[in-house]
């Protein structure tokens, strides 16, 4: 989080300077310039996001049976996305077994099945948004990065199929405890990195997230990671997604003009661990 | 004065290069923001998709030879909530583009900011605010 906002007033600062030298530099164009301006690209959808937030918080809305209504479109946790410590309760690191701890190291960001357009798994967000249809029975994720999929949770007293096969999202059923949605996921594939660093994972993942509106205009939620394959115990990790107001979930299917995989080098960021 | 703005812009760019990125590939993986240059030229094509909108500019040097920069843009939806439309760039506008070059040497880039043929400065990186337009 302090590196966040650390890097909130260097993108600021880049602006400001950008400008100021763009101002006296007419003459100077075609040269090289000396340095950068913003080069945390994938900055640009999180501030395309800013001003659709919601302004205004109500009470929290209810469906017909008196349940918490997580419909809307949420805006993205940037602590899922680089690197999922940032989630953790402050101080707290990811409880990697050795072997992850070198897979963490050693990944590249060419080799993130995310930069080739492929699912971004659970929990790992985009920074895009994503929408909740919800209704009594199901509960459906309309996730608009990174290749425009969705989520289904069943809400319908069902329990997971026996022998299921490995997938990118697992299979997802839901209860209501109180006003919390609390989602059980299984059936995972070892496909998908945790996030750009590439924590990884096993087939054993278990993941629980539990959802909560507390008002009108936030979405909040802690995920619980059990995976004995990879790591030596459970963690949890904490979030918070905006309400938006004044857009819709967008076309974005990654897969249409991806030129960068071949040009992509080294690491985007190094693991902590 | 130059040379302290210089100096100003070098250290910020510097600092900014261990930020985190938060695009679907990592930018500090793929471009050179200690590199970055003005690029002027005309503009041969636009691709508006995804993961990237990209153009393609012709940047002739003092030598008279030309050479075609493939520009990476935001992605459309991201670039659509910022208040850019597709039409804001076509083939034959002559632009000049603030690139971070990519970092294996293709002609290639990350750009900053494009100053259409209008004079109008489009920001695709910070001015979210400001709509994306100056």
């Amino acid at each position: 989080m302090r590196r966040d906002i650390a890097c909130s007033i260097v993108n600021a600062l880049s602006l400001a300077a950008l400008l100021a030298l763009s101002a006296t530099s007419a003459s100077a164009q075609g040269q090289p310039e000396p340095a950068g301006v913003n080069p945390a690209g994938g900055g640009v959808p999180m501030r395309s996001l800013e001003r659709l937030k919601s302004k205004a918080a109500g009470p929290t809305p209810r469906t017909a049976d008196g349940k918490p209504d997580l419909s809307g479109i949420w805006g993205p946790e940037p602590n899922f996305m680089g690197d999922i410590s940032n989630a953790l309760k402050p101080g707290e690191k990811l409880p990697l077994q050795p072997w992850a701890v070198k897979v963490s190291r050693e990944r590249l960001s060419k080799d993130d099945p995310e930069a080739s357009c492929l699912p971004a798994g659970i929990p790992r967000q985009t920074p895009f948004p994503f929408k909740i249809i919800q209704t009594p029975k199901l509960i459906v994720f309309l996730i608009e990065g990174n290749m425009h999929t969705y989520r289904q949770i069943f809400v319908d007293g069902s329990s997971h199929p026996k022998d299921l096969d490995p997938n990118w999202f697992g299979d997802s059923r839901g209860t209501w405890q109180g006003d919390t949605l609390v989602v059980d996921t299984i059936g995972f594939n070892d496909k998908f990195w945790f996030d750009g660093i590439g924590h990884p994972h096993t087939e054993k993942l278990h993941i629980v997230e539990r959802y909560r509106r507390p008002d009108s205009a936030h979405l909040e939620y802690e995920v619980t990671i059990d995976d004995p394959g990879a790591y030596t115990r459970p963690f949890t990790m904490y979030g918070r997604s905006p309400l938006l107001q004044n857009t819709e979930i967008m076309e974005y299917f990654c897969s249409e003009n991806n030129q960068d995989v071949a040009h992509v080098l080294g690491k985007g960021r190094p693991a902590k661990e | 004065m130059r040379t302290k703005l210089g100096l100003l812009v070098a250290v910020v760019g510097l600092l900014a290069a261990a930020c985190p990125a938060l695009a679907h590939h990592a930018f500090v993986a793929q471009y050179d923001a200690s590199r970055s240059m003005m690029l002027q030229g005309v503009v041969t094509k636009v691709e508006w998709t995804n993961p990237h909108a990209r153009f393609y500019v012709d940047v002739k040097d003092k030598s008279g030879n030309v050479t075609n920069w493939n520009l990476e843009l935001a992605s459309p939806n991201a670039l659509r909530r910022l208040g850019w439309t597709r039409d804001i760039l076509k083939p034959g506008d002559k632009v000049s583009v603030f690139v971070a070059p990519a970092k294996d040497g293709a002609k290639m880039a990350n750009a900053r900011t494009v100053t259409l043929a209008d004079g109008r400065k489009m920001v695709a990186g910070i001015a979210a605010e400001q709509g994306g337009v100056q």
